[in-house]
């Protein structure tokens, strides 16, 4: 690509592989696209099970699995300066130059920042989510973002309602967030060579059973759906707490033979439910970007979605509806309408132009770019960015960076930066015919060995 | 689909949309921000305007009710003191029970005589429970020492004022359609308890049958009773809780003066300090709904 300048990228997150998702797949497909750009990308997460130290992912991606075991919802424990050791020795030991953080509710992303402006590395932060403002855990999770971006380079969100989001909830400046939003791979969602035939349509529901992701509306919704067309089947892939009021409706309304429940549908399996359907439905109570409905328009399947959050921003052939049962069924009434004009083939040539993962590295490179060029501050100009946080919160930021700045200087002294040695850069030679769509399938068969 | 439109500056620039899709829009940045940013917000859309006068109004059936305790509160003193004997409780009771069949009667719009003699039915077998129960609560905490009584009395007599359903009544007229909640239950019964404690340490059974029938009494039906008045006429409210609180004043000045500067204090601090305060806080409230917020369900979730 020749670009002027080489990054050392550091990725930070408690949501990595093994476990499949929005973050997960973000950071792995991110990374890979970096590394054919000419980076060097190292990723940071907690240890998975017995899953602990270093690995080598495809490409030559290093993965610091830190020997942090998850205590709630997949998040170390915050310790505050328990992670101020390891990480200034991965940072020394890669020469890295850049460190990137993931999802707001990630604790080690959090701690990795704080950490890292400290020892004076620019900072970058991707967030992922919608939250709200009004309960005890928003407000909570709203001030330590607030503490995160007091003294952030630069910000990522994936799509124009998260940076209001993000910009009302943290009091971020909104020209130092940049919105870059996801992508699909194309490659390995193909649609089927022929579509599934016979006057039969098929409704495809893949989700996390919970109620964020609508499934008391998928309750409501079906019956009334089965009711109308007698043609009409649901294909229901996920599991989850709400999987049981799913089961019942299912009983109450004798339709075992037109609702199938897959249960939990592994990562490399998705493509071959999402096209034995033709429609997709997507339920969601709040959304940032739903990947979901991308991966299904690859697939050539028509989506229905509710629309909530960042959802009509990702895809203009989406049918809409309010998250109202009554007018999510006048939608689906929509979407079998017009199913005949829909052809698979064309939805996915137009999703091949419309998103692609190396269009978002290089916008990715262009704030790396702008995150770089930004000045070194001391720590006394820092300090004055967190004492505008609040009133008493203010002043409790400043502590919690003072303490930070002298547990540092101790470990300079404790163990000097010499002493710590430095990873050489190893080049892998990249197959030039070796395109994404092996790697991701060798992601894909990773998972399925593991 | 939501399309922002941004102004042309020159002719070769396209306008700015508000979509994801399509890469980087060609001649912006990705970290343009638009003149429609933050267009959706919607601030202190579900406020309520407070006005000072009706806050104060509110807070009268707080301060009503505050007496009410202290008034309870008073007759245990006494009755400890051996300063009210038994007869001259009983007659508190029975009298206290006749008000306020009085009231329900006056101001209850239909009341047939069935439910009225359903209510006399539930009285009879209350007391008559009570009486035989008697012996059993008068030497329940006779192994426990006197400081632990007042302070497990007084923090019980606390819990139930804080969490004290001041809105309506936990013990509802048939057919109200509120169920009580899990605050108010606990409420009650912590002020049940107070009482069993405080019955427990009198000498005689007739006593401990008295005290606790005028505190359950209380404690059970005074809310009832006070939330028809106040349904029934404010005026004849505002009277009631206003000649209580003067009763109630009265009462303890002759008891301990410091008690009486305190209850002063107390009243007056609910009655005018806290709704002035609520009112000065609601300029801070700042409620920010948008595209962002997670969808509400309209209906209900029924397992």
């Amino acid at each position: 690509m020749g670009d002027s300048k080489r990054h050392r990228i550091l990725m930070v997150s408690d949501f990595f592989y093994p476990n499949f998702g929005g973050v997960e797949n973000h950071i792995y497909l991110l990374s890979q696209c970096l590394l054919k750009l000419g980076h060097k990308v190292v990723v940071m997460t907690h240890a998975y099970g017995n899953r602990s130290g270093v690995r080598y992912m495809t490409g030559g991606l290093k993965v610091y699995y830190v020997p942090w075991k998850p205590f709630l919802l997949q998040n170390t424990l915050p310790t505050f300066y328990g992670t101020l050791p390891i990480i200034r020795t991965i940072l020394i030991r890669e020469q890295i130059s850049l460190v990137h953080g993931h999802q707001a509710f990630s604790t080690l992303c959090h701690e990795a920042l704080m950490h890292a402006r400290t020892m004076g590395y620019k900072v970058v932060f991707t967030d992922h989510s919608l939250y709200g403002f009004a309960d005890v855990g928003s407000i909570h999770m709203n001030k330590v973002l607030q503490f995160t971006l007091a003294d952030v380079s630069q910000a990522i969100c994936v799509s124009h309602t998260s940076k209001e989001n993000t910009v009302l909830r943290s009091g971020l400046p909104p020209e130092k967030v940049y919105v870059i939003p996801n992508a699909v791979d194309t490659a390995m969602f193909k649609p089927a060579a022929e579509r599934p035939s016979g006057n039969e349509i098929t409704i495809v529901v893949i989700s996390r059973l919970v109620y964020r992701k609508g499934a008391d509306l998928l309750v409501e919704v079906i019956p009334e759906v089965c009711r109308m067309y007698p043609n009409v089947r649901f294909i229901v892939g996920g599991d989850g707490p709400k999987r049981v009021r799913l089961e019942e409706m299912r009983e109450k309304h004798s339709l075992q033979d037109r609702v199938e429940m897959l249960g939990a549908v592994p990562h490399a399996q998705v493509r071959s439910v999402l096209i034995s359907g033709h429609i997709f439905l997507n339920s969601s109570l709040t959304e940032a970007f739903c990947i979901a409905i991308l991966e299904a328009a690859s697939c050539g399947l028509l989506t229905v979605s509710t629309r909530v959050g960042g959802v009509p921003e990702a895809y203009d052939m989406i049918v809409l509806a309010e998250p109202d049962p009554t007018d999510m069924v006048q939608a689906i009434k929509k979407a079998i309408s017009i199913l005949p004009m829909i052809d698979p083939q064309d939805m996915h040539n137009r999703m091949k132009k419309l998103y692609d993962w190396h269009d978002v590295a290089k916008r990715t490179e262009i704030v790396y770019d702008r995150a770089l060029k930004c000045s070194n501050q001391s720590l006394l100009e820092r300090l004055s960015r967190y004492l505008a946080c609040g009133a008493w919160a203010g002043k409790l930021f400043c502590l919690v960076m003072i303490i930070d700045f002298l547990l540092w200087r101790l470990l300079q002294l404790w163990k000097p930066a010499e002493d710590i040695e430095v990873v050489p850069d190893i080049v892998l030679s990249l197959d030039e015919d070796r395109g994404m769509s092996q790697d991701f399938q060798a992601f894909n068969e990773d998972h399925s060995l593991r | 689909m939501d399309n922002c439109i941004a102004e042309n500056p020159s002719p070769t620039r396209a306008k700015w949309r508000k979509v994801a899709y399509g890469g980087m829009q060609p001649g912006f940045d990705d970290n343009h921000t638009d003149e429609c940013f933050l267009e959706g917000m919607v601030m202190n859309a579900n406020v309520v305007k407070r006005d000072m006068l009706k806050v104060m109004q509110d807070a009268i059936s707080i301060s009503q009710y505050l007496c009410i305790v202290v008034l309870v509160g008073l007759v245990w003193t006494y009755t400890l003191r051996s300063t009210l004997d038994e007869s001259s409780l009983l007659y508190l009771d029975v009298s206290l029970l006749g008000s306020g069949f009085l009231v329900l009667l006056l101001t209850e719009e239909m009341l047939s005589l069935n439910l009225l003699l359903h209510y006399l039915v539930n009285v009879f077998f209350f007391t008559t429970g009570l009486f035989v129960l008697a012996p059993i609560y008068q030497t329940l905490t006779r192994s426990i020492s006197s400081d632990t009584i007042w302070a497990v009395t007084v923090s019980l007599v606390i819990l139930h004022l804080f969490l004290h359903d001041y809105s309506g009544s936990t013990v509802t007229a048939p057919g109200a359609l509120k169920n009580p909640t899990l605050t108010s239950s606990i409420s009650l019964n912590a002020s049940v308890v107070a009482s069993v404690f405080i019955a427990s340490r009198l000498p005689s059974r007739l006593q401990v049958f008295a005290i606790m029938l005028f505190s359950l009494q209380v404690f059970l039906f005074a809310p009832l009773v006070t939330y028809c008045i106040k349904k029934y006429s404010f005026r004849l409210h505002l009277c009631f809780s206003f000649s209580l609180m003067a009763m109630t004043l009265a009462f303890v000045y002759t008891l301990h003066r410091l008690l009486f500067v305190l209850l002063l204090g107390l009243l007056v601090f609910v009655t005018v300090v806290c709704p002035y305060w609520l009112i000065r806080m609601q300029e801070y409230k700042f409620e920010i709904n948008g595209p962002w917020d997670e969808a509400k369900l309209c209906f209900d979730i029924t397992d």
